[in-house]
C-alpha cells in the first residue's frame, strides 16, 4: 500500500516536471474552447477537428512565424462559469488566440476574459447579437447573427409558408430565447400573423408533453423553436405523439444528424435555417475531402471552425507577431478566401455577409436503396 | 387540455414514483437517504438500450415488441438489482456504525463514480433509444394516450402492487416491517438484518431500473446524467409522502407529476422544476412528517 503511494506520488511529481518543461518550447499555441464532452459534446468536436485540420495543414507548411502550431483545448460543458475557468486557463497557458465557443451563453462572458488579456478571439457557432455589440476590438465570429435569423425566420414563416397562428418555444438560454425574441419581434411587425403562445422551457427535462399540451389549445399552424437539438428532437417527437399537426420551424441549433436519430419520422417537414450547403461552395471542395478522410462526416460547424482557424492564422502570418493587438487589427483588415467563401469583418467583428437559408427535412433514397431522413436545401 | 395534462402527469408522476420507492424503502430501514439511486434508475435506462442491442446483434430484433421490452425490462431489473446489492456491500455496510454522515457522503461518492463510470464507457453523446411502438395511440375526447403511455401506467401500477404484496403478505415482508421498526430488537428474535437490507436494495434498484427502461422508451433519449435531476425529483416525491413510507412514496411521485404538469400547463412551464420544489418547501413548513408520514418517536 505504501509502496504504491509512493510510486502514485513519484508520477505526480514526474508529470508536473514534464509539464513544466513542455512550456519551454517553441511553440505557437491557439486555443479551440467547447462543450467536448456533455451532451453537446458533438458540436464542440466538430469545431475541435475543423480546427484540427486547419492547424495540421499549417504546420505541414512549415507552422508560422517558424514555429510549429498546437491547440490547447478548453471544455467549456456548455456551462458559462466553465466557459470562464476555460478562458482563464486559456490565457494562464499563453494561447494567442482562440477559436470558441460554442453556445453564445459560454462565448459572451468568456470574451470578457480575452478582452482584458487582449486574445483575439473568433467564435465559430455563437450567433447571438450581443457578443459583438460590446465594443470589444478582439471578438469576431466567422457564422451569421439570431438577428439576421430571427428576421429571416418571421419572412419564411410569413411568406414562404403563409401560416398566421404561430407559437413560439425557447430553453432559456442565451442563444435559444435570443433567437426566439428576434423571431417574435418581427412576427409582431407583420399584421399578416400572430403570436398565439409564448413559452420557455427547461433544457435537459426531457418530458414536454405539458407545454406542447398547452400550445395545442391555442392551436398554432406553425412552432417555432430557439434552441438546440436535443430538445428540438424531443419537442417535435412529443408534439407528433400529442397529435399536433403544426409545422416546427428552428433555427441553426437544431440542424444536426442526431436531431432525426432523436426525433425518427416525426421529424419530416420540419424547417430549419442554417448557412447554405458546404457541397454546394466550389472553394470548399478541398476541405470537404480531407475531412471526411481524416474526420467522417462532417459536423454543421466543421467548417466554421476551419475557416476561424485559418483567419487566425493567416492573420498572425500578416501581423508578423504573437501581440493580440496586431493580431486583431489584421482580422479586421483579413479579406479570407477560404471554405465558406469570402469571409471579411465588419467593425463590430460580424462577418459582411451572413447567407441564411432554409432546410427542410425529407426523406431520401440512399445508395443500397433504403429510405433515410436527411436535411435537403428547400428552394 | 386538463385531461391530457392528467395523462401526462399521470405517466411521469408513476415514473418518480418508482423511483421514490427505492429512496423510501431504504431510508426506512438503514435511515439514510441513497443519493446513488438516482444513477441507478440511469444505469437501468442504458441496460434497457443495451438489451436491446444485444437482441438485435444476435438477429432477434425483428421479433414483437413485447418480447424485446420484456427482456429489456428483465435484464435492466437483474442488473440493476446486483448493481444496488453490490454497492450496499461496499460502500455502505462497512459504514453501518460510522457517525450518520459517512454513508450520506458514501452515497454521493457512489453517485459521482457511476456517473462517470458510464460517461467513460458509454460516451458523453445521447443514445437514442429503438422505438419499439407506433407512436399513436387512442383518443379520448380532445386528449390522446399513446401506447407507451398505457405501458408506464400499466407497468407501474402492476410492480407497485407486487410490492405492496410482498411487503404485507409474506415472511420476508413481514421481516422488513421489522427491521424498519427496530433493527436490534429484529435481530434479536432472530431476523437475518444483513439479508433483509440486502434484499431492500435489491428491490428499490430492480424498480429504479424498471423506472429507467421506461423513460427511456417515452422520451426515446438517455443520457448519463439523467440520474441527476430524476433523482432529485424522486426524492422530493419521497419526502413528500413521507420518507419511509411505501405508499407515501407512490402518492408523493404522482402528485408531483400532476403538479409539475398542470403547474407546466396553466402556469409558465418556464418554472417547471420549480414548482415540485415550491410544493416541497410547503410541505415542509406545514406538515414536515410528509402527507402519509408518521410523526417521528424521539430516539434516545
Amino acid at each position: 500500500m505504501k509502496k504504491s503511494l509512493i510510486i502514485l506520488c513519484a508520477f505526480l511529481i514526474g508529470g508536473l516536471i514534464s509539464n513544466c518543461q513542455q512550456k519551454k518550447e517553441n511553440l505557437t499555441k491557439i486555443g479551440v474552447c467547447a462543450p467536448l464532452t456533455g451532451d453537446q459534446a458533438k458540436m464542440g468536436n466538430d469545431i475541435l477537428n475543423g480546427v484540427k485540420l486547419a492547424v495540421e495543414e499549417w504546420n505541414t507548411k512549415g507552422g508560422i512565424l517558424g514555429q510549429r502550431i498546437e491547440i490547447a483545448t478548453g471544455d467549456d460543458r456548455h456551462d458559462p462559469k466553465e466557459a470562464i475557468s476555460v478562458a482563464h486557463k486559456m490565457v494562464n497557458e499563453g494561447v494567442i488566440g482562440v477559436i470558441g465557443h460554442f453556445n453564445s451563453s459560454c462565448s459572451i462572458p468568456a470574451s470578457f476574459v480575452y478582452h482584458d488579456a487582449s486574445i483575439p478571439q473568433i467564435s465559430p457557432a455563437s450567433t447571438n447579437p450581443q457578443l459583438t455589440s460590446q465594443g470589444f476590438k478582439n471578438v469576431f465570429r466567422t457564422c451569421g447573427r439570431d438577428d439576421q435569423q430571427g428576421s429571416i425566420g418571421a419572412e419564411f414563416v410569413i411568406n414562404e409558408l403563409r401560416k398566421k397562428r404561430i407559437a413560439v418555444l425557447h430553453d432559456k438560454t442565451t442563444y435559444g430565447q435570443g433567437l426566439a425574441d428576434e423571431f417574435k419581434k418581427n412576427i409582431g411587425k407583420s399584421n399578416r400573423a400572430s403570436i398565439v403562445a409564448y413559452e420557455g422551457i427547461v433544457q435537459g427535462s426531457g418530458d414536454y408533453k405539458a407545454v406542447l399540451t398547452k400550445l395545442k389549445s391555442r392551436r398554432p399552424e406553425v412552432v417555432y423553436f430557439g434552441g438546440v437539438y436535443p430538445e428540438g428532437g424531443l419537442l417535435v417527437k412529443q408534439m407528433r405523439e400529442l397529435g399536433m399537426k403544426a409545422i416546427f420551424v428552428s433555427g441553426d441549433g437544431v440542424i444536426d444528424p442526431e436531431f432525426l436519430r432523436i426525433a425518427g419520422d416525426a421529424a419530416l417537414g420540419t424547417f430549419l435555417s442554417f448557412g447554405p450547403s458546404v457541397k454546394e461552395i466550389p472553394h470548399a471542395r478541398h476541405f470537404i475531402e480531407s475531412y471526411e478522410e481524416k474526420y467522417g462526416e462532417i459536423g454543421p460547424y466543421s467548417v466554421y471552425a476551419y475557416d476561424a482557424a485559418n483567419i487566425l492564422l493567416s492573420s498572425i502570418q500578416s501581423a508578423g507577431s504573437t501581440d493580440g493587438e496586431k493580431i486583431s487589427e489584421a482580422i479586421h483588415n483579413i479579406r479570407h478566401e477560404g471554405a465558406l467563401g469570402t469571409i471579411q469583418f465588419n467593425a463590430n467583428g460580424d462577418v459582411l455577409v451572413a447567407p441564411y437559408i432554409f432546410w427542410v427535412v425529407k426523406k431520401i433514397k440512399t445508395e443500397d436503396g433504403k429510405e433515410k431522413l436527411n436535411f435537403v436545401p428547400y428552394t | 387540455m386538463f385531461l391530457q395534462q392528467l395523462i401526462n402527469g399521470l405517466t411521469v408522476g408513476s415514473v418518480y414514483a418508482l423511483i421514490a420507492i427505492g429512496y423510501t424503502m431504504v431510508y426506512g430501514i438503514l435511515e439514510f437517504i441513497n443519493f446513488a439511486h438516482g444513477e441507478i434508475y440511469m444505469l437501468g435506462a442504458y441496460l434497457g438500450i443495451i438489451a436491446i442491442g444485444l437482441l438485435t446483434a444476435m438477429g432477434l430484433g425483428n421479433s414483437s415488441a413485447f418480447l424485446l421490452l420484456a427482456f429489456a425490462f428483465i435484464f435492466a431489473m437483474v442488473f440493476c438489482a446486483f448493481y444496488g446489492v453490490t454497492i450496499e456491500r461496499l460502500a455502505y455496510r462497512p459504514l453501518r456504525r460510522a457517525p450518520r454522515l459517512a454513508p450520506l457522503l458514501s452515497a454521493l461518492g457512489v453517485s459521482i463514480f457511476l456517473q462517470n463510470f458510464v460517461m467513460v464507457t458509454q460516451g458523453t453523446r445521447n443514445k437514442v433509444f429503438p422505438q419499439l411502438f407506433a407512436q399513436n395511440g387512442f383518443d379520448l375526447g380532445n386528449a390522446k394516450i399513446t401506447y407507451i403511455q398505457i405501458m408506464i401506467l400499466v407497468t407501474s401500477i402492476l410492480l407497485m402492487v407486487g410490492l405492496t404484496l410482498f411487503v404485507n403478505k409474506t415472511k420476508m415482508g413481514k421481516a422488513m416491517r421489522a427491521t424498519s421498526q427496530d433493527q436490534k430488537m429484529a435481530y434479536l428474535v432472530g431476523i437475518d438484518v444483513n439479508r433483509v437490507i440486502s434484499v431492500t436494495f435489491l428491490i428499490g434498484s430492480a424498480l429504479g431500473a424498471a423506472a429507467g427502461v421506461m423513460v427511456a422508451l417515452y422520451y426515446g433519449l438517455v443520457n448519463f446524467h439523467i440520474g441527476y435531476t430524476a433523482g432529485l425529483k424522486a426524492f422530493t416525491a419521497a419526502v413528500l409522502g413521507g420518507i419511509g413510507n411505501i405508499p407515501g412514496a407512490m402518492l408523493g411521485g404522482i402528485i408531483l407529476g400532476l403538479v409539475e404538469s398542470l403547474g407546466a400547463g396553466y402556469l409558465s412551464s418556464e418554472y417547471k422544476d420549480a414548482y415540485a420544489f415550491i410544493i416541497l418547501v410547503l410541505l415542509l413548513i406545514f406538515r414536515p412528517q410528509g402527507i402519509l408520514g408518521e410523526r417521528l418517536k424521539e430516539r434516545s
